[in-house]
């Protein structure tokens, strides 16, 4: 039973660090107004240059940061289509998933990508890799960012009123364009660390709705990335349980076992509903476009 | 935080920022050019129409450009479409027989948003409408010349139970649906795997699909140009919902609805059902057009026969302008882009994620032009 606990906590960390960093970058474009569907395709981008950047010979560190970058540069699609043409925040949302699910696979398939393994990123401590070890400062780093600098404080306008942000002299769009870098740099890194840390290998599915789940993740911590840091270690206790429970042999039908990460989110987005009466916590401007010129 | 405490504390920034405070050389506001934007109150339909069609062209040039850098020239490209579409009645049969679920496809997702609901778990309730019509065929219910409609009815409700529980969590708790309907496919496509690995796995040949339906358990065939009745059934779906929405009280209320509903509310149109209803039809149709590829292409269920349907929806829906007409217009052309693609995939091996990556160009060519349709740009000196 000890050695069942053990095996499990150990592996919560690595599952739990993907969900925080994908939810903590979340929270720094939608604090901004920006309502970010596109996870699972910055995600995606994340994971691909990882996995391309270690099979070309570069060190694990190099392919994390060239996740970051694939992340970032999704997100200027992105940003170009939200906050210069400002089209609705869902359509751009869920046309970048279908854009960076297909442009993935395309790329993996013709550089010969899939299925090949990688070393990866080895631990550093307490059997614990380096990323893990950095994602409290970074969920610490965000919150300053958010609550103690000038940056985060106009960012926040930006997202709860963005026609007085305006008015105080903050560029609105620039606002949101560098929130969304930020944020998918963070969403990048996620997916990198799920190819060069976790599976060690590219498929199509390696992020398998993690993207969808991280968005609920904000929701569920209503856009604290402290909260947002809990719900990831929830979700990574519970997807860690998986290969124990499929290892302690127990006869529990191999795909259902599969299924407890998508309904505990359901689970966790009932909760949320239920929980918040007046949803003060959602930023007041998310989704909603900044035009001067028109009357609100 | 509240809004005005934030815009209090922001005012300083304005010091604090880059520009000097003593007069600036009038010259650099010469060279500073800003976008202003001005929202335009009517487009004409010309107008309307010519942005669509330049920003299709925009994408078709794009995708092109993508195909010659895989190594198809574009003439191949045309080569390929002539050939696969419209070289011989049996090609054009073909591409018809593509179509029909795809028509279906788009319908079910443009029920769901034209009433704001944004249905993205087309693929779960495709699974879940194979899944019920296979329990109909595998465990025999009912009498033989009856068995087909039923599997149909069981499709329907399939898909129906799928979307309700996202249809539920929205209406009662205003639970966001893009999230629970995509999250819903996962969940089903894993139980989808479950049935075919285990308890239904083909006795035959052991393959992880099941047996092969019966004959009258199939969509028979037309006697045309080697098509099913897959085809009638998608045309005759078109042209009620055509119809339902277009022409009949439904269909204006429903409008009245998503368009405004405060005021539909307090004019007395029943939202919440009309609402309700919507999204069910949205998810019977879907539970359909996975009966329909179960009984009338594949003859079993597969473990990958709804693979595509998703994105191919939501585009066709979308592109379609969520229009049964245009749905079906749409559904043709993308009946040739998936055929030429499988086409291309053998003769020029270029990867099989290609049609889905001309898909998302044309959705982001199409949305961006939205805003040209929206805003009217000028640009002036910054003051």
């Amino acid at each position: 039973m000890t050695e069942f606990l053990f095996n499990w906590l150990v592996n919560v960390p690595a599952f739990a660090v993907p969900f925080a960093l994908a939810a903590l970058g979340l929270i720094l474009s939608e604090r901004a107004g920006v309502l970010n569907l596109g996870a699972e395709g910055f995600m995606l981008a994340g994971a691909l240059a990882g996995i391309g950047v270690t099979i070309n010979g570069g060190p694990p560190l190099a392919a994390l940061a060239g996740a970051m970058l694939a992340g970032m540069a999704m997100g200027l699609v992105f940003a170009f289509l939200t906050a210069s043409l400002r089209i609705n925040h869902v359509i751009a949302g869920l046309a970048l998933v279908f854009f960076a699910d297909a442009l993935t696979r395309y790329i993996a398939s013709y550089a010969g990508w899939t299925n090949q393994a990688i070393k990866g990123l080895e631990p550093i401590f307490l059997g614990q890799d380096l990323v893990v070890w950095a994602t409290p400062l970074i969920c610490l780093g965000c919150v300053l960012l958010l609550n103690r600098t000038r940056f985060g404080l106009a960012l926040r306008a930006v997202g709860e009123n963005p026609a007085a942000a305006d008015a105080a002299g903050i560029d609105v769009t620039t606002m949101r364009i560098l929130a969304i870098l930020l944020g998918t740099a963070l969403i990048g890194l996620a997916g990198g660390y799920l190819t060069v840390a976790v599976s060690k290998i590219w498929t199509g599915s390696v992020v398998g709705g993690r993207g969808w789940i991280a968005i609920a993740l904000v929701i569920f911590a209503r856009w604290h990335p402290w909260r947002a840091v809990l719900g990831a270690i929830l979700f990574g206790c519970i997807e860690a349980l998986i290969p124990r429970i499929a290892a302690t042999g127990a006869d529990v039908p191999r795909y259902f076992l599969q299924m407890p990460p998508y309904l505990a989110t359901l689970a966790v987005m009932i909760w949320s509903a239920t929980r918040s009466s007046g949803g003060g916590a959602q930023p007041a401007a998310l989704g909603l476009h900044h035009i001067r010129e028109d009357r609100d | 935080m509240s809004s005005g405490n934030a815009t209090e504390q922001i005012t300083p920034l304005e010091g604090a920022g880059i520009r000097s405070e003593t007069a600036p050389a009038p010259s650099r506001h010469k060279l500073r050019l800003v976008p202003l934007l001005e929202v335009r109150q009517n487009v004409p339909e010309t107008q309307r129409l010519a942005c669509y069609a330049a920003s299709l062209a925009v994408a078709a040039a794009i995708s092109f450009a993508l195909l010659a850098l895989s190594g198809v020239a574009p003439s191949d490209v045309m080569r390929e479409i002539a050939t696969v579409a419209f070289s011989s009645p049996r090609a054009l049969g073909s591409v018809l027989a593509q179509t029909a679920p795809l028509v279906m496809a788009g319908l079910a997702t443009a029920i769901a948003f034209r009433s704001n609901f944004w249905n993205i778990g087309l693929e779960g309730q495709m699974i879940l409408g194979a899944i019920f019509a296979s329990v109909v065929a595998i465990y025999d219910v009912g009498p033989e010349p009856a068995r087909l409609v039923l599997m149909a009815v069981a499709a329907m409700a399939g898909g129906m139970l799928w979307v309700s529980v996202p249809a539920m969590l929205k209406q009662r708790l205003g639970v966001s649906e893009v999230i629970t309907t995509l999250l819903l496919n996962y969940v089903a496509f894993n139980l989808l795997l479950h049935l075919l690995y285990g308890p239904w796995k083909d006795p035959v040949s052991s393959f992880p699909h099941t047996e092969q339906y019966e004959a009258f358990e199939r969509l028979p065939l037309l006697g045309w140009l080697n098509l099913t009745w897959t085809l009638p059934l998608a045309a005759l779906l078109a042209g009620l919902l055509w119809w339902l929405l277009s022409y009949s009280r439904i269909g204006y209320l429903l409008d009245m609805t998503s368009s405004n509903r405060e005021m539909a509310r307090a004019v007395g149109v029943p939202v919440a059902g009309l609402t309700v209803a919507a999204i069910l039809a949205s998810g019977a149709v879907g539970g359909l057009t996975g009966f329909s590829i179960a009984a009338g292409v594949e003859f079993r269920m597969t473990q990958d026969f709804f693979a595509g349907y998703l994105f191919s929806g939501v585009l066709i829906a979308f592109l379609g302008r969520n229009h049964p007409a245009g749905v079906v217009i749409v559904a043709f052309f993308m009946a040739i882009l998936l055929l030429v693609g499988q086409s291309l995939q053998i003769f020029f091996q270029v990867p099989s994620a290609l049609v889905q990556l001309v898909q998302a160009i044309f959705i982001i060519c199409v949305a961006a032009s939205e805003f040209f349709l929206t805003y009217r740009m000028h640009w002036r000196a910054a003051t």
